[in-house]
């Protein structure tokens, strides 16, 4: 067996794969609602995708039709917006002036688009994972295939038959129908909830590790 | 943001985290198992760094870009299904990511647990529909 990586190493590789995750893919990681939209996928199909839109242009289009249709009265109803730029000596707003640029819809490129993503890219994602773990496993030298979990401690307490398999598939199924209705497991309420101190993802966080180390007292006392 | 972008960001990350979590021994069984009865610290230190890392990064995401990220709140599913999944946690030593990697690292009886979360998510769709609809959090509603 290898030796895991020191405390402080693990700890910004999984910041950097988070915010990375946020970078390069667009959203928030969060891996069980991945498995949500994949079972949501398979039972009503994948919805049309939306057109995309520029948000920028529609704000535009709204505000010259609001423009037109109300005029100065509305010039004076979006002033107030304008309070959150930068201070900068304003003019005051001609009456034919073109729609101002909000500065909230300046999102960078980077915002979340509220279409879906495929249901290719989630199990893309997901055997990206199984490749990540078995590139890990042949540098390392612990890619030996085996219908078990590698463990003295989980072969010592649940065997290494049918008894591990029906353990490990209970112990899925718990997972799987605890994290939908939590809306979320270990990344998406663990890591970039908690670190965004969202109150529903610290009471999960504070109740899922309460559960596990609950658990395997009982089950370290047990055996 | 253009779809190859996305896909080869995917499998960045993805394999990034797959590693990475291979290499912290989340995907080991003993390993989390330790970590829960408190007996090695090292994973809940991981585990607090990169939140403590990720915090100042969400400000500074959220100064760069204006991003719309959903709020989590607490609702009714919060607690019990958190606890669900702690206690299936501790069993199986599996989250929904660390079950790919234990998979991908040879540790086969874990495809068991991706069969128990498949279905345990899909019974859990089928009963909320049925009798809970609560709103159970904008990343499943979305």
């Amino acid at each position: 067996m290898i030796e895991f990586w020191p405390f402080w190493v693990g700890g910004a590789a999984l910041a950097a794969v988070a915010l990375f995750h946020w970078i390069l893919v667009g959203r928030l990681m969060a891996v069980s609602g991945r498995v949500s939209a994949l079972i949501d996928a398979v039972r009503w199909g994948v919805p049309e995708p939306t057109p995309e839109i520029d948000e920028a242009a529609l704000i535009a289009a709204m505000q010259a039709a609001t423009m037109a249709e109300f005029g100065d009265a509305a010039a004076a109803l979006l002033a107030p917006d304008g309070e959150d730029a930068p201070a900068e000596p304003e003019a005051p707003a001609a009456p034919e002036a073109p729609a101002e640029p909000e500065p909230e819809v300046e999102v960078a490129p980077l915002a979340v688009s509220a279409s879906r993503q495929p249901l290719w890219m989630h199990v893309l994602f997901f055997a990206s994972l199984a490749t990540g773990g078995l590139v890990s496993a042949a540098l390392g030298g612990f890619l030996r295939p085996e219908l078990a979990l590698r463990g003295e401690r989980f072969t010592a307490a649940f065997g290494d038959g049918g008894l591990q398999l029906a353990v490990l598939a209970l112990g899925g199924a718990m997972i799987g129908f605890g994290t939908r209705m939590a809306g979320g497991c270990t990344s998406g309420h663990g890591l970039c909830g908690v670190s965004r101190a969202q109150p529903g993802s610290l009471a999960a966080t504070a109740s899922f590790f309460g559960a596990g180390i609950g658990l395997s007292l009982l089950l370290r006392a047990l055996s | 943001m253009s779809r190859a972008r996305e896909v080869l960001g995917t499998i960045a990350v993805g394999m990034a985290m797959g590693f990475t979590l291979s290499r912290v021994g989340f995907s080991s069984w003993d390993e989390v198992n330790q970590m829960f009865t408190f007996e090695d610290l090292r994973m809940t230190l991981v585990f607090g760094m990169a939140v403590a890392l990720l915090a100042p990064s969400w400000i500074i995401v959220q100064r760069i870009s204006k991003p719309r990220w959903p709020p989590r709140g607490i609702h009714k599913g919060t607690v019990v299904g958190a606890v669900l999944f702690g206690a299936g946690w501790a069993l199986s030593g599996a989250c929904p990511s660390i079950v790919f990697v234990q998979v991908g690292e040879g540790q086969l009886a874990a495809l068991s647990s991706v069969v128990g979360i498949v279905a345990g998510n899909y019974v859990y769709s089928v009963v909320h529909e049925r009798y809970f609809r609560w709103s159970t959090g904008s990343c499943l509603d979305a």
